[in-house]
Order: C-alpha cells, then structure tokens, then sequence
C-alpha cells in the first residue's frame, strides 16, 4: 500500500519537474527506484489494485484505478528506466537550447502518459494515456519548432495517431455498449467469440496500428525522425511505439481467433515492408526508424500468433538494444555537428554515405552499435536473439504440421529476419569502416559523460544476460512459461550466420531502389488520397455554404426585394395612381368650381346674370 | 430569500443599465466599472446559490409570481406566471453564462466608441440571457429568448467590422424566423394546455412542468396527443416538434441553417463573439432539451434519427468547412458548428450518457470557444488582420500567447485532461448504445462522428503550422514591433478559461453529479411518456 501511493506522488511531481530542468532526471531516477522496488518485490502471480472514483455517469461509475501485475510491473521498470536514461542523456544532448524548460516538460509528460497507459486498469483511463502520449510526442517532435519539416512531421504523427485514435474510441463505444464497463479485469476470462467482440477487438487494434506505427499508418515514424535524437530513442524504444503492443497484450483475452489473424497479417506485412524500406535508407535515423517498424511488426506478429509473453520479451530488449542505437547515432550526429562547426565546412551528418571509417575516431560509439546492431541482427549472445527465438518458435507452433497460409507467414517473417541482418550490417559498415570521406580531416571530440553513461548502459543490457544464463535458451527467470524449441534455435544461428556472410559479401553494394528509399510510396498514396478526396470534400462544402445555402438566402433576399419593388409599382402606380388620379379628378373638380367664387366682383356679377338668365329661361320652359 | 436570488442575478443588470442611462455619457469609465461591479456581484450571487444547490432535488430557487392573468370570457382565462428556477440542466449554463459575461466586459474595455450605448445593452443581454436560462413560462422564456435579438443586433451592427450591416441583418433575419415557429409552437400549445390546478374554470397556461404532462392537454384540441387530426403526412404534435426542432436548430446553429455564424462572428467585435458563441448557441440546444424533448416525447423519438442525421452531418460538414477557411475567426465558427453537433447526437441519442455528455459538451464548448474567440481578438487587436496566411512563425514572438494557443486547440480537439474530451466522449458513448438501448440511432452515426475528431485534429494541426511554426514572418502591411506578447489583461481573461477547461476535464464528477440527475430524469421521461402515446399515423 505505501508502495503504490509513493508510486503515485512520484507520478504527480514529476509532471511539475521542469521548473529546474536539473531536477528532471534525478525525479527520473526517483521513478526508476521505485519501478524497480515495485518490480522486484511484487509476488509472482498477484497484482496490486487501487481505485479512486473518477466520474459516474447514471450507474455507471469510472474509476480511475491503478494496477499492478507481473506484466505491467515489467513495463513500470522498462519505461521507467529508459527514460531516466534517456533524461539523462538530454541534459548533454540539449544543452544549451533555448527552450529546455518545455523540452523537459513534455519528456517528463510523456513518460507520465506512458506511466498511466502501463498502470491503467480500465480502458478510458488508458486511451486518455493514449492521447497524452500522442500530445507530447507531437510537441517533442515539433520542439524545433522553426524548423518547418519539424511542424509537418509532428503534425503528421499526431493525425495518423489520431486515425488510429478513432478507431480505438469506435471499440471503445462497442464494448460500453456490450458490457457497461471499461474494466480491463472484467473481462479476464475468455468470452465466447461474438461478431461484436472480434469488432471490438480489430477496432482496438485500429488504434495499436496508428500508434505502433503498423500498416498502413506506418509512414509518420521515419518521418517523425525530425524530434531530437533523444526524444526518437524514448518514442522509437520503450515507450509510444510500444504502447500499442503492450496494450494488445494486456487485453489480450478480448481478441478473438478471427481478429488475431488478421493482426498476424498485419504484422508480418508490417515486418517486411520496414526491413525493405530500411535497406534502402540512407539516412541514419531512418534506417533506424524503418528497423523500429520492421521489429514491432514482428511483436505484432507474435501477438497474432498467440504469444504475447514472446511479444513482451522482444518489446523488452528491443527497448534497450533500439534505445542504445538511437543514443549512440545521435552522439555521432552532435559529435560530428561540432566538428563541422570548427572546421566551418557543412555536409548532412545523417547521411551514412557521407560517413565511414569512424571506428578510429568514436571508438565507444563504435563498440555500442557493434554490441547494439548485433542485438539487433539477431546474432547469438545478444538479447535479440533470444527474443526473436521466442517468437519464430511461437510461429512454428502456431503454423502447425500442415502446410496452409500460416507456414506462408512464418517463411516471410525468417525472410525479414535476414534482411535484418542485411540493412544492420550495411549502416554499421558504411559508418564505421571503409575511409572516412566527407568526416577526412575533421578533428572528432566524443560526446561527455553524461551522454556517453546511458549508452553504455544501454549496450550491457543488450546482452543476453538480461534475459537468462544461457545465451542460447530464452526461457527467462521471470516468465518461465515460454516454450523452447532447440530445433529452431539451430535454425537461427545457422540462419543469421548465412546472412551474416551475405551481408558480408554485399557489404559495397547499395539498395538504391527508388520504391524502397520512399517506403513503397506510402506517403504519396496518403497525400493523392488527402488532395484528391480530403481537399475536395473541404471545398465542395465550402462552395455548398457559400452558393449553395448562402445562395439560397441572398435569392429569398433578392426575391424579397423584387417582390418589394412589385408591390411598391403597384401602390406607386395602382394604388397611389388610383388615390391620386382621384385626387386629381377632385382638384380639378375643384379648381372649375373654386374659379367660380375667386374674388372678381366682375365674375361673381357674370356668373348671378347668367344664373339668372338660365333660372329664367328654365322657369319660363 | 433564496427564492429572490434568480431574480436578482436577472434584474441587477437592468437595475445597472438604468443607472448607467442617468449617468452622463462623458464619464467613459464609469460605464466599464458599473458593468464589472455587476458581474463581480452576479458571481458572488452565484456563488451563494452553488453552496446551497442540492444535487439530489429536481428543480430549485423557484420563484412563481401572478404576471399576466387575462380573463377572456367563454375563451377562458389566459394565464402567464413569472416563473424561474434552476435544475441539472439550467445551472450549468448558468455558471458558464455569469462567468463569460465578466470576461465579455473585461474583453470590452478596449470599446472607445460610444461607451455608454454599448455598456447598456452589454447589460441588457445579460439579463435577457439569464433570464431565458432560467424562464420556466414558455411565455416568459419567449420574451427573454426574443429580447436578446435587439441587444445583440445593435452590438453587431454599430460596433462590428465592415460588412457588419449584412452580418448584423442576416442573423437577425435568421433568427427572427426561427423565432416565428417557436411562436407558433407556442401559441398552439397555450390553446391546448390547460392548468389542472385550476377549480372550475378552463386556464389556459403557459407553464412548461404542465405542458410536459399529456393528460394536460384539452381534448380535441390541436396539440391533444389523442386528436386525430393530420395536417399532410404528420399530426400536430409531430410538426409542432419540427417547427421546434427548426426553430432552435436555427440559434445552435445546425448546417444547413448555420450560414449567419460565420457572418456574423467575423463581423463581431471580440466580446460579442465569446457571448455568441458561448452563450446564445447553447439557447438552441437548451430550448430543446427543456421544451421541445419533454414536451412532444413521442415526437422525440419518432424523429430522433432525424435529429441525430443533423447532429452527425454538422459534425462532418463544420470540420470541413473549418478546414477550408483562410480567416482564423471563420475557422473558429466553424468548429463552433462542428462541436455543436455533438449536443445534438448527445440529445438524439436519449440515453443518459449521450444526454449528460450533450449539457456537458454545452458548458465545455462555452469556455472552449470564448477561449478561441478571445484568442483571434489579441491577434486582431495588434494588426487587425486575422488571414491565416498572413502569420508564420509566431510562436517564436508571442510566447504565452502560443501557450494559450495550444491550450485552446488541444482542448477544442478533445484531447484527454480538457473538458471537451469528457463531453464526446460521452456523447460517442450514448450514440453508439442508443440503438441497443433505446432503438433510436443507428451504431453507424456514432461511428462515422469520430471522422470529426480526425477533421478537427486536421485543421487546428494545420492552423497552428502555418500560423506558430516554422520561420518568423508576417506579410503585408504589417511591421514586426506590432506582434508582441499578451498584456495583463488578456491573461487575466485566458487563464481562468484555461484553468477551467482543464479542471473540468480532470476532474468532471463535480459538474456531472448536477447534470446526471437531470439527464437521467429527462431520458426515463421521454422514454416512458413517449412510448405511452400512441403515434396517429
């Protein structure tokens, strides 16, 4: 009980942790403890529940709950601790810009928003972690914000997010309306599979695509490369990427058979479409991005196959091995960027085919992508290798003995693993042997301390230590329940040498397929698709306001005042021509009788003469 | 006492505006500190009234009094009442409306031009506008409702932009027409409602508790739920509630009849914009909820879909006329018609979240969009231009100012921790589970809704990268010492709102638990009154 309310004053301050931007890390490192104290005396196999009111609407009350289990302790830690990391890193990394008060503000955000994803116990709390995670990464990535590619890319991350989001709300709707309730607990026993269920289930996974950066909302992750390097390693590794497939595993039970299918194949097609993109990249940081995608679809993949625990395992070393990548390529970049400064020369650092022959003169960012990229590769020894053991052993099981779709599957994810090796032994050459080109000549200081500790870190933690004793059995002393397969694992190491030496033997060779260097053209479908329909339905309906409604009512207006004039002619004319042709017919009535009597005494004697005559001349008749 | 207390949050402002009448014009400031002292006192007022507010009782601070009493011979007696009160669904607006008319008059003291005449009808308004939040006479209602046209008019009129004459006589003329079948709603249901209280004597009665009980209603009379009438294809009661439907559809604004808002809120000085927006829209959906729902609860569900289809298709059809605009305050109306959508797929939906959802995206959207209004005036202020093209890169000038900025557009978007995500979200909700509940609504509605939160993620998104992002820039005749921070007035006027936006978005229970009871008693009501009457078809 302590434990959890520390857990929570913890979260609270850390959001208020930017007024000194130094206070930042150290509230990180506060978090971290108390993940780890969490995560290492929580019993196995119970869970730790806390709930407070939040509103009610009728008789329905939301509560706002934290949860611990085995699974999210497992995440408090990793996010927890990457993050630190990665604060830590920042403060070498940022300093010196303007605004690091709102750098830190949004990092400790985010981490926050992640937190409350990682501890929800129902799923509105949860979507409002969602959300949260998509604000802050829009503003970490946008945090440069002059810089106009920044603004699109973070507004781009946050639109695809919230495609997905809409999805992930229509399931959301679907579920209240099937049981009243967003208790993830509720449901922990397997429900009998209803259309509406695998609805809801495929329209969560909506919102596991957008934030997962699966296809097709996968475009926005490379692009989103635009952030600090930092704040890529923190998305791209522990936490918004992997929201998405956390939270497939945590409401793993709602998925039916049917919707997991189609997770697998969205996944292995996922996988494949990111290890080929990545082949083609030039730029570091997307290299790194499209291998970030082509291993969540892989995760993906394992959930589709119905194991979440390998999917788990792979999230967790992916977390360390990705965020050791991304760290070590952003100090290339900023050691590379204040050489370019003294020498006063200027050339793209992101560029690998501007670089090579760095091993001599960043020796220890050179160890970390060697231990950090064969993590990634799959290569033996390392974390990586266990974790996607794990999962092609899954897939094997799941494909069964006979040959069907599945076995199509599982051959293009050992395909995918492959290139893998491919593309991390492409970038790691380009950069680090050969001769150094456009870098010739120029004096490289290696990063500080501060920048240099994380990454350290994060390489040892990269090794296969971190998942079991032996380095060759992925059964790990904290879920036990996965199933090993010697069979597979042979494969694998005899697998990844063969590409080891492909790799090798190609190692000058370039991909330069223009398909593969735009990812498949992805984005330009979206934005034929946005011109073509988005644009015009904006200005159809602003031509139906203006012509159409606005024209309607300026008709009426002109009818009104046509109908005006009208009666106005006929009340000038009719009317007023009636009364004044009667006025008229009056006065001139009145002017012949009025000249009878106008004062001429010679007139008034005429006209008695003349009556006098007529009366005469009538009296005598 | 507390039964005065409703008046007196009506009368002072008139008590004021004849004060200010008898003060001499040249004393400017005098006006500006009169209205504020006004609503300094409103709010207390206010305050007293919340501390006694109970949740668990029904309507409250009801003040009934004799007003018009007119014995009409063999026609029986007509009979009108001064009668208000409060209850989950006026008090609320209330709060919102007490609130935003201070910040409007704070928002107001930069007005040099005929001071005295805009203060006064400044204070007129209020009146009118509590006081139709609070009628419970259809009559009375009616009168505030019809009183707050001539205010507004002049207000738009004299002190607008340069096309404010067209502005100015296009809203009048729409809601005057609006207001025309209200009037005949009214004037059938005064003919056909009688007060049971009433020994002996036929009264006829403007009441609206009585008229929402149909063994209320003279038999054979044309409003009578059992006379078998038809006027075309529908009996009276069913056109009765579309001319109600129409007639306020019209104030909140539902597409197509929504053209008079962009007019007239970029015409608009700053002020009048926030009250329009913030308080004279949520007459539309509040007229409904409180007269045309419990009133006509058969025709409530039988034209449920149809309300509903409305809702979804201003939802849609706002966002992208939002997306299309090139003027930040055009912008700003049309997402104004795009959230007002959502009350009425909240109130189609006739479940008790999709109703508490629609109160609560009313109250959200006041303090939203008086944000975003108040937002393009600091703009406007400083170079009167507010064409989104003409700014880029501001963010790097107006520090607080874009903070302000991203507080509002996030909170208009519904992001999660501002109130407008509690009020979809509940909205979406209701929709979807109105079909399995209530059979009104498809689940499709729902579902094609959230297509507007991907639209309005789209424009604020795009706004704020042309307008705050990239490199700093401004065109045209503007010079670069014209762009600076916000004053402290302007904060004084964007904080409050922004804390208030947050605060009900984290922690909704205490506004919820005053709509709730309401929410839950209007559905049960028309649901079960509904289905008693039988549809003469």
């Amino acid at each position: 009980m302590p434990l959890v309310s520390f857990l929570l004053s913890f979260v609270i301050s850390e959001k208020y942790s930017w007024i000194v931007s130094f206070t930042a890390p150290f509230l990180l490192l506060l978090g971290a403890l108390c993940a780890a104290f969490v995560f290492f005396y929580l019993p196995a196999d119970q869970h730790y529940l806390r709930e407070v009111l939040w509103f009610k609407v009728s008789d329905h009350a939301i509560s706002g709950g934290l949860f611990v289990n085995n699974l999210s302790g497992t995440m408090l830690l990793v996010v927890n601790f990457i993050s630190f990391l990665v604060h830590v890193y920042s403060v070498g990394y940022m300093a010196g810009d303007s605004s690091i008060r709102r750098y830190f503000a949004m990092l400790g955000l985010f981490t926050f928003a992640m937190l409350v994803i990682v501890l929800a116990d129902n799923l509105l709390l949860l979507f409002v972690g969602w959300e949260l995670v998509g604000f802050s990464s829009y503003m970490l990535i946008g945090h440069w914000k002059e810089k106009p590619q920044a603004a699109t890319a973070a507004k781009k991350a946050f639109i695809f997010n919230r495609i997905g989001d809409a999805g992930f709300l229509v399931g959301l709707m679907i579920l209240w309306a099937l049981h009243g309730s967003f208790n993830i607990n509720d449901w922990s026993s397997p429900h009998a599979p209803t259309p509406w269920q695998t609805a809801a289930s495929l329209c969560i996974f909506c919102g596991v695509i957008g934030k997962s950066a699966q296809f097709p909302l996968l475009s926005w992750l490379p692009d989103a490369m635009e952030g600090p390097t930092p704040v890529s390693a923190l998305i791209h590794a522990a936490t918004m990427v992997a929201a998405g497939v956390y939270l497939v595993i945590r409401i793993f039970n709602l998925f039916t058979p049917a919707s997991l299918d189609i997770v697998a194949i969205v996944g292995t097609t996922t996988a494949s479409i990111g290890a080929l993109a990545a082949l083609g990249q030039n730029d570091i940081k997307r290299i790194l991005a499209y291998s970030t995608i082509s291993q969540l679809g892989f995760m993906v993949t394992a959930l589709g196959t119905g194991r979440p625990d390998a999917a788990l395992l792979h999230l967790f070393t992916h977390a360390f091995f990705k965020a050791g990548l991304f760290l070590a390529a952003g100090s290339i970049i900023q050691s590379l960027h204040q050489a370019q400064q003294q020498a006063h020369t200027h050339f793209d650092v992101q560029d690998i085919r501007n670089l090579g022959g760095l091993r001599k003169k960043l020796p220890m960012v050179f160890l970390v992508f060697i231990i950090s990229g064969s993590s990634l590769a799959g290569l033996p020894l390392f974390s990586g290798f266990l974790s996607k053991d794990a999962i092609l052993t899954g897939i094997v099981s799941w494909a069964g003995g006979s040959v069907s779709w599945k076995w199509f599957l599982a051959a293009i994810l050992v395909g995918v693993s492959f290139i893998t090796v491919m593309y991390t032994f492409r970038m790691i050459w380009t950069i680090f042997f050969g001769d150094e080109k456009r870098t010739d000549g120029l004096s490289i200081i290696e990063s500080p301390i501060v920048m240099k500790a994380p990454i350290i870190v994060l390489a040892l933690c990269s090794l296969w230590i971190i998942i079991s004793w032996n380095p060759f059995m992925h059964t790990r002393w904290t879920s036990p329940g996965l199933e090993h397969h010697w069979g597979v694992t042979t494969f694998s190491i005899i697998w990844v040498v063969a590409a080891f030496g492909v790799a090798y033997i190609l190692r000058d060779k370039s991909f330069q397929a223009r398909i593969l260097q735009k990812g498949f053209y992805l984005d330009q479908y979206y934005q034929a698709i946005t011109t073509n329909i988005g644009l015009k339905m904006t200005q159809l309906t602003a031509w139906i306001d203006r012509d159409c409604i606005d024209g309607l009512i300026h008709a009426t207006a002109y009818a009104q005042v046509l109908i005006a004039h009208v009666t106005g002619w006929i009340d000038r004319a009719l009317v007023d021509g009636t009364v004044n042709g009667l006025v008229s017919f009056v006065r001139g009535v009145g002017t012949v009788t009025r000249s009878f009597q106008d004062g001429k005494i010679q007139l008034y004697i005429f006209w008695s003469v003349f009556t006098i005559i007529i009366f005469l001349i009538w009296a005598m008749l | 006492m507390q039964q005065y207390l409703i008046s007196f949050l009506i009368f002072s402002p008139l008590v004021a505006a004849f004060v200010a009448l008898l003060l001499p014009a040249k004393h400017v400031s005098s006006f500006r500190y009169l209205t504020l002292l006004t609503n300094v006192i409103q709010i207390l007022v206010l305050i007293l009234m919340l501390l006694s507010y109970d949740n668990s009782k029904a309507i409250q601070f009801v003040e009934q009094q004799p007003w018009i009493t007119l014995n009409l011979g063999t026609w029986g007696i007509l009979k009108a009442t001064y009668f208000v009160g409060l209850d989950g669904l006026s008090l609320p607006l209330i709060v919102l409306s007490v609130f935003i008319l201070c910040i409007a008059t704070i928002s107001s003291w930069t007005v040099n031009q005929n001071v005295k005449g805009y203060f006064i009808l400044l204070l007129i308004l209020n009146a009118s506008i509590l006081g139709s939040f609070t009628a419970l006479d259809f009559l009375l209602f009616y009168l505030f409702f019809e009183f707050m046209l001539l205010p507004m008019f002049f207000l738009i009129a004299i002190w607008g932009g340069p096309r404010r004459e067209y502005a100015s006589i296009k809203f009048f003329l729409y809601t005057l027409l609006g207001s025309i079948f209200i009037l005949i709603v009214m004037i059938g249901l005064y003919i056909s409602v009688h007060d049971p209280n009433a020994s002996g004597v036929l009264v006829h009665t403007f009441n609206l508790l009585y008229m929402t009980e149909p063994s209320n209603f003279i038999s054979n009379t044309i409003l009578d739920p059992n006379n078998p009438w038809m006027i075309g294809p529908y009996n009276g009661r069913l056109w009765a509630f579309l001319l109600l439907f129409v007639g306020f559809a019209i104030k909140l604004p539902m597409v197509p009849l929504h053209t008079w808002l962009p007019d007239a809120h970029v015409e608009a000085s700053t002020p009048i914009s926030v009250i329009l927006a913030a308080l004279l829209l949520k007459i539309g959906g509040y007229g409904l909820a409180r007269i045309a729902l419990p009133v006509f609860p058969e025709a409530a569900l039988y034209f449920g879909w149809l309300v509903g289809l409305m809702g979804v298709i201003s939802i849609i059809y706002g966002a992208l006329n939002a997306m299309s605009s090139k003027d930040l305050k055009r912008l700003i109306a049309y997402s104004s018609v795009s959230h007002m959508g959502f009350v009425l797929l909240g109130l189609a939906s006739l479940t008790t979240e999709g109703v508490t959802g629609s109160v609560y995206q009313m109250f959200s959207h006041g303090i939203i969009s008086a944000m975003l209004f108040l937002i393009a005036g600091v703009l406007y202020d400083r170079t009167q231009d507010r064409m989104i093209n003409t700014y880029s890169g501001l963010s790097l000038k107006m520090k607080s100012f874009t903070t302000m900025v991203l507080i509002a557009f996030f909170a208009s978007l519904g992001l999660p921790g501002f109130s407008g995500f509690i009020a979809e979200i509940l909205v979406f909700l209701g929709a979807f589970r109105s079909n399995s509940a209530t059979g009104i609504l498809p689940e499709s509605f729902a579902i094609i809704a959230t297509l507007g939160l991907i639209l309005g993620a789209a424009y604020y998104l795009w706004t704020l990268q042309r307008m705050f992002f990239g490199p700093f820039n401004v065109k045209g005749h503007i010079s670069e010492d014209q762009i600076f921070d916000l004053n402290t007035r302007e904060l004084c006027m964007l904080v409050p709102l922004a804390a208030a936006t947050l605060g009900f978005g984290i922690f909704p229970q205490p506004l919820l638990a005053i709509i709730d009871p309401f929410a839950k008693y209007l559905t049960e009501f028309v649901l079960t009154t509904g289905k008693n009457l039988t549809l003469n078809l």
